[in-house]
């Protein structure tokens, strides 16, 4: 390659300063006693600048026959030069002071090769000067137009970035640039030839031109560019994002990588292109692994073939649970005291006798749920005892949520669960019939069945006029079962009861609220306008109750992530003029820029958070919680951003009224869910000791967040060291029970974060289940601790096994050796860096944290998911030739 | 020949499937469930058919459903009963009042504050922890309308702890206090906003006892009432003039209901501290010298009474600031203490075989305790018969009941084994005496566990609680310690179950 060794070129100074400066500093000892005077030069550079510069008298001379093979011998003598990459090369070095003489005879040359001939050195001669003149560009297009590369290296990245630099002047007066789309074109294939994928994309970005990508790049350097197209995303406003990953999906495509392009649809959250990646695939195991992808992602799509159809609708996700359990050592149900160790708490009430206390129960009860959650088994609910077993050991309400707990610890199991369920939709009391149609929601949660049992069970209680727990347990379940289908007999049921103004607020907005939850992120114009009416007519009174989150939540959530498309609700919301209207408004800003990053949105957030209301006061103070929240939403999934935001936080701490005080831990929790970061954990542990108890009460929640389905040891220590602080606090010590079962979430083996497919993509419906019971938690003492504890199953939408499954062919377990350790970024990182670090050595199924990654450690197979988590279909590597045994 | 509108089903139940079952369309869903109560034995009202989303009901006409052969339903349901409420409603904490929930908790009532008198409520709790003591007030006849306002006072004090033991909720005091005012007036002192001033616990102690002391009936046992006979000791003390050695010592007997506990430089454990008290000496004349002289006084505990009180004597007058201060000096106080060092040498002789034999019995006990650790490492099991160790232990215990002094065994309300264990500490918190706060902790009867009392707040707390009752900071500092007489009954061997 002519062209690499050619030049280097550093970067030059401005003014015309002597040249010795370029001179590399580094002498050895001999050659500084040697050294000449500093301007002398050695005799060979003193030829070399004669022949030079008598090289350009020539040109000035009229003889125009000798100018051609006079720029000829220039040309040479540039090309030919050596230098390291501290110097400019000599011959460049002793033509700058001619520089000024040369561009004189270029003008009054008149137009023929020769004077293109020039116009080419001196294209490569003002390299040299840093100035903003762009001659490079310049004199480049009055040019010979020979091939881009023809000067080397150095030269076309010089040249891209005086491109961009006149684009940018052309845009601002508006002036045509189609010529440096032309030359960006020729500029952008070199670089992707020459490993600087980077550059080709920084340079199309810049011009807005990035689809031409497509065409220009190869089997080799795909991959590289569409990391770091992804990589870019984060940081582009729209439609500049929505470009680049359509660019992305079009290389993968055009390369036939399905499971990626599969990937970015799901990013673009582009119903009809996932639709397309799915039809055009057709490889039946690639097929089946698109499946599985979209099934996590719970995103259904219309196909016939019934394998596929049940790798849609997750119907072995028990099966594949349940045997990682095996494979784990886990099935042993766990009791809520396994959970508590109350034995390590420092011991306080010896020798008292045990009363049954109902919050506490209730708080057993959850733990239990959580524990075994999926699992099938337990040790309080599923008992054949005589005596009624634990539900009766609940109060009153508390019943509702013990009943609602099997659908949890039945969790996905649609055949077995609901006949264990059934029973309890019998039973004489109110809040254990409404429990059980909880249940049957919360188990259906995730995983989709053809005979819709569900909807069947529950739109009966829809209308049941005597119980409202009932029709609240009912459009609940509905909305936990059906969150993200967009199922539209689901909105036919659901409508009327949010606009019937006739029921109470209550029974309203949980309707709005499952409307959220099942259209999440649809925008569907009709729900929108219900809710939006329902807000107009309601009475204050009504509004204002505490249901009116709720309301204002499932607009949100029908909202989430479309960005820009919720301004039409936003000027509607402003007509509003209860307060309501302003929470709402926040609630749906929030939603549409949740992982977006987007600071000028994270700006607002702050800013309504700026403003000190105070509580006496009749002015509404309650959108700033949203607000807080807000932050940590559209933080969400960009690591510097969350960064950012965790900062923002300790600001917020220190000078927030109490509304935004206690809505931090719940931000943080957000944030990190899942994800026991060290800083974090203290910060929550600081929070947690507040003396504003709803502050306390928040960070110890959000500490369960945190370390929801991790086992950490440490959020387990200091969770028992809360349970002893506030042992007298029966209040505190419930929502400490209800962390540990948050830790222990599946024994370890879940997680709730709603970013997953190595933190790529965000799942709306998970986010929706976070926000619902964040949202909750903004009234903890009302809602939570009230009657309402129920709530705290929404999370079941973000519950998923964090595990790595390897399946063969026939869908059966495929044990293989993989690598699991921390993921490195390796977007626009060099050559093949490797993607994990510290790895250790499992064989599957394993278990992956937050930040981990894995990869297979033996070609024997190769993968078809591109992202190693949760089922990867395995193919037999046809090359694959094994090792000898020496 | 099947009817001609007939078509084939499969119905999934409970993980099963039931393949190629016949569907009647003209018939009502009612039929087609009785088809599946046969296969399943779910009873037809507690199925629940569900194809696409909707339910098939009993009077559904199946034509409408638009099904097809092949189609699947799935059933749910369950034979069998349903889950009922246990008969015996379960009453949780929260239904309760404070006092049932007490009760259910099993946790003693506490006496509510009168205005500074947790002086007296904590030592009237202190002093619960003597049964013999309670129950002689209970034989007290006497009635409040007496002259003497001390047998007033002790027929409301028996009223009051009838009424803690029989209440729910804190106990008001009033009577009880009103006469404690009327007997000993220096408590009835107040500040000069009207407000009753604070009180010194032991000055509050001392006075009850020895108001009970002339008060109570003779105890049923002795020939001396409960105060003298179980809570009182008797010192042999000696007197010698330093300065005359010639002089002859002169030895007197006299009774001590407590012992005092002096806090100096160096004294860091109780033991210290009340040999420190019993060596004293003092000035006073000297008969065979005509003046007065130094003469050094040794007291020893020739009785030592089943219950022993115990001053820390923290407080004292500071003439500089005019308060009675208190010193924060840190001053171990044992669970078990041995009472034997302070005792004259006849006594002495009476316990060291007791001894002896505890000694021994610590020993089998911890070669007991061994063998289990033992056993359990090496996983061995427990079998039924006797391990040599554990003989050893009986053995050791009988040894020990055995060795008790008989003439001291005699002497009802002594300690006849000289071995004490802790039973009720009463403490301070605050810088001053007439400043601060009493609480009384009790031990719950042979147990380990403790309660306090912070007047009516009663709480259960742990052996560990208890020991940081020592002092040093600013924590509660004990200031009485109530140690009563070890039993070495052998209680029945406890045999594993």
């Amino acid at each position: 390659m002519v062209e690499k060794k050619a030049v280097a070129i550093p970067v030059p100074a401005a003014d015309n300063s002597p040249m010795e400066e370029d001179k590399p500093l580094k002498k050895t000892p001999k050659e500084l006693k040697d050294a000449p005077i500093k301007d002398e030069l050695s005799e060979e550079d003193q030829e070399l600048k004669t022949q030079l510069e008598m090289l350009i008298e020539r040109l000035k001379e009229s003889d125009a026959k000798l100018y051609n093979p006079t720029l000829e011998t220039l040309r040479t003598l540039i090309l030919t030069s050596t230098s390291s990459m501290t110097s400019v090369p000599k011959p460049l070095k002793f033509l700058r002071p001619l520089y000024p003489d040369m561009i004189t005879i270029h003008e009054s040359w008149p137009e023929n090769n020769d004077k293109k001939f020039l116009a080419d050195i001196l294209s490569i001669l003002s390299m040299t000067f840093d100035d903003d003149k762009l001659d490079t560009l310049k004199y480049r297009q009055l040019g010979s137009q020979n091939a881009i590369g023809s000067w080397g290296h150095e030269y076309v990245r010089h040249l891209s970035t005086e491109i961009g630099q006149e684009y940018e002047r052309r845009q601002e007066k508006e002036a045509d640039s189609q010529d440096l789309v032309k030359l960006a074109l020729e500029v952008a294939p070199f670089f992707l030839a020459h490993n600087a994928e980077a550059d080709a994309v920084d340079l199309l970005l810049q011009l807005d031109i990035v689809p031409k990508l497509v065409d220009f790049v190869d089997k080799n350097s795909y991959k590289r560019v569409c990391l770091y197209i992804a990589g870019c995303v984060n940081y582009l406003e729209s439609p500049d994002d929505a470009i680049c990953l359509r660019t992305a999906h079009d290389i993968y495509m055009k390369h036939g990588k399905f499971s990626e392009a599969l990937l970015i649809a799901i990013r673009m959250s582009d119903k009809a292109l996932i639709q397309t990646v799915f039809d055009s695939c057709q490889d039946p195991l690639l097929k089946k692994q698109l499946a599985f992808m979209l099934s996590r992602q719970q995103i259904s799509v219309e196909t016939e073939d019934e394998d596929l159809q049940n790798c849609l609708n997750n119907t072995h996700l028990t099966n594949h649970f349940i045997n990682l359990a095996r494979e784990l050592d886990l099935m042993e149900p766990k009791t809520p005291e396994d959970i508590y160790k109350t034995h390590l708490e420092h011991k306080r009430n010896t020798g008292v006798a045990q009363v049954d206390s109902a919050r506490q129960n209730l708080a057993s009860t959850f733990v239990n749920a959580f524990v075994n959650a999926g699992f099938g088994v337990d040790k309080l609910m599923l008992t054949e005892e005589d005596d009624g077993g634990w539900i009766f050991k609940n109060k009153d309400h508390g019943m509702m949520s013990a009943s609602a707990s099997l659908g949890m610890i039945l969790l996905w199991d649609v055949d077995m669960g609901l006949n264990q369920i059934d029973k309890y939709i019998y039973s004489d009391d109110e809040n254990i019939r409404a429990g059980a149609l909880l249940a049957v929601g919360i188990l259906n949660s995730g995983v989709r069945n053809l005979a819709d049992p569900a909807l069947a069970v529950l739109a009966e209680h829809l209308e049941d006029t005597k119980s409202l727990t009932n029709r609240v347990a009912a459009i609940q379940g509905l909305g936990l079962a059906y969150a993200g289908s967009a199922k539209e007999e689901l909105s036919e049921l659901l409508l009327p009861i949010v606009s019937n103004s006739d029921v109470p607020m209550e029974i309203s907005s949980f309707a709005a609220l499952a409307l959220g939850q099942i259209f999440v992120g649809t925008c569907d114009g009709e729900i929108t306008s219900t809710i939006l009416q329902t807000m107009l007519e309601r009475a204050d009174g009504q509004l204002g109750e505490t249901y009116g989150r709720f309301m204002g939540l499932g607009l949100g959530l029908l909202h989430l992530g479309t960005r820009g498309q919720c301004d039409v609700t936003l000027e509607t919301l402003k007509a509003i003029e209860h307060p309501i209207g302003k929470r709402t408004s926040v609630l749906v800003e929030i939603s549409a820029y949740a992982g977006t990053g987007d600071v000028l949105h994270i700006q607002r957030m702050l800013h309504y958070c700026n403003d000190h209301i105070d509580a006496d006061s009749d002015e509404d103070d309650q959108f700033q919680a949203y607000a807080v929240i807000g932050i940590a939403l559209i933080a969400l999934g960009e690591d510097i951003g969350a960064e950012m935001a965790l900062r923002s936080f300790t600001h917020l701490m220190h000078y927030g009224e109490p509304v935004i005080r206690r809505a931090v831990p719940l931000a943080i929790g957000l944030l990190c869910a899942s994800n026991p970061v060290l800083s974090v954990l203290d910060t929550l542990g600081k929070y947690s000791h507040d003396t504003d108890i709803e502050v306390a009460l928040n960070s110890i929640f959000a500490m369960g967040m945190v370390g929801a389905g991790t086992n950490n040891a440490r959020v387990a220590q200091m969770l028992r060291h809360l349970a002893s602080y506030y042992h007298k606090d029966a209040s505190c010590l419930f929502i400490v029970r209800i962390a540990q079962g948050l830790l222990h979430m599946g024994k370890g083996t879940l997680t709730i974060n709603p970013l997953n497919t190595d933190r790529q993509i965000m799942s709306p419906v998970a986010l929706a289940g976070l926000l619902t019971t964040l949202v909750a938690f903004t009234d903890v003492r009302t809602l939570i601790l009230g009657h309402h504890h129920y709530l705290l199953y929404s999370l079941v939408t973000a519950m998923y096994p964090r595990f790595l499954i390897t399946l063969n062919e026939e869908l059966e377990n495929e044990p293989v050796a993989v690598r699991v350790g921390q993921a490195v970024d390796v977007v626009g990182q060099a050559g093949r860096p490797k993607t994990i670090t510290g790895f250790q050595t499992h064989t599957t199924p394993v278990l992956l944290a937050y930040s981990e990654r894995a990869e297979l450690s033996t070609e024997e197979y190769l993968a078809q998911a591109p992202v190693l988590e949760g089922f990867v279909l395995l193919k037999k590597n046809p090359d694959y030739v094994e090792e000898t045994k020496a | 020949m099947p009817p001609a509108n007939t078509i084939k089903v499969n119905v999934k139940w409970s993980g099963k499937k039931f393949d190629d079952l016949e569907l009647n369309l003209d018939e009502p869903g009612l039929v087609f469930k009785a088809q599946l109560f046969a296969l399943t034995g779910v009873e037809p009202d507690r199925q629940k058919i569900i194809a696409k989303g909707g339910m098939l009901k009993d009077d559904t006409d199946m034509n409408k459903l638009g099904l097809k052969n092949g189609h699947n339903f799935m059933m749910m349901g369950t034979a069998g009963e349903l889950p009922k409420a246990p008969e015996k409603k379960i009453l949780f904490a929260e239904d309760m009042t404070e006092a049932t929930l007490n009760k259910a908790m099993d946790i003693p009532v506490g006496l509510i504050n009168m205005g500074n008198t947790c002086y007296m409520n904590a030592t009237l709790q202190c002093l619960r922890v003597v049964p013999e003591l309670i129950q002689d007030l209970q034989k007290y006849s006497g009635g409040t309308d007496n002259l003497d306002s001390r047998s007033n006072m002790t027929a409301s004090l028996r009223d009051l702890y009838r009424q803690l033991n029989a209440s729910g909720h804190g106990v008001m005091p009033v009577q009880f206090l009103s006469y404690l005012r009327k007997a000993f007036p220096q408590f009835s002192q107040q500040g000069n906003d009207g407000v009753w001033a604070q009180q010194d616990a032991e000055e509050c102690w001392s006075q009850l006892i020895s108001a009970l002391k002339t008060k109570l009936p003779v105890h049923a046992e002795g020939q001396q009432n409960v105060i003298s006979q179980f809570m009182e000791g008797e010192f042999t003390t000696t007197l010698k003039c330093d300065e005359s050695p010639e002089e002859t010592a002169v030895v007197t007997k006299e009774k001590f209901a407590k012992l005092d506990c002096h806090i100096t430089i160096d004294v860091n454990y109780l033991h210290n501290g009340i040999l420190h008290s019993l060596d004293q000496k003092i000035e006073k004349n000297s008969e065979s010298l005509g003046r007065s002289a130094v003469y050094s006084k040794t007291q020893r505990v020739s009785r030592l009474p089943a219950y022993l009180t115990v001053n820390f004597v923290r407080f004292f007058w500071k003439e500089t600031e005019r308060v009675k201060a208190k010193i924060l000096r840190k001053v171990k106080f044992p669970f078990e203490l041995d009472a034997s060092q302070f005792c004259t040498p006849d006594l002495q002789a009476k316990l060291t075989n007791t001894k002896l034999k505890l000694r021994e019995l610590d020993n089998a006990e911890t070669a007991l305790k061994r063998r289990h650790r033992l056993d359990k490492e090496s996983g061995r099991m427990e079998t039924d018969e006797v391990s040599e160790e554990q003989k050893a232990v009986q053995a050791a215990q009988e040894a020990l009941e055995g060795s008790l002094d008989p003439e001291l065994v005699k002497d009802v309300g002594c300690n006849p084994s000289g071995q004490y264990e802790l039973a009720a500490v009463l403490t301070h918190i605050g810088r001053t005496a007439d400043s601060g706060h009493y609480i009384g902790w009790a031990r719950k009867g042979d147990t380990d566990d403790w309660y306090k009392y912070d007047d009516d707040k009663v709480s259960p707390v742990s052996k560990e609680d208890i020991m940081k009752l020592d002092g040093g900071g600013d924590f509660h500092v004990a200031y009485l310690a109530l140690y009563r007489s070890r039993s070495f009954k052998v209680k029945s061997v406890s045999k594993k179950d």
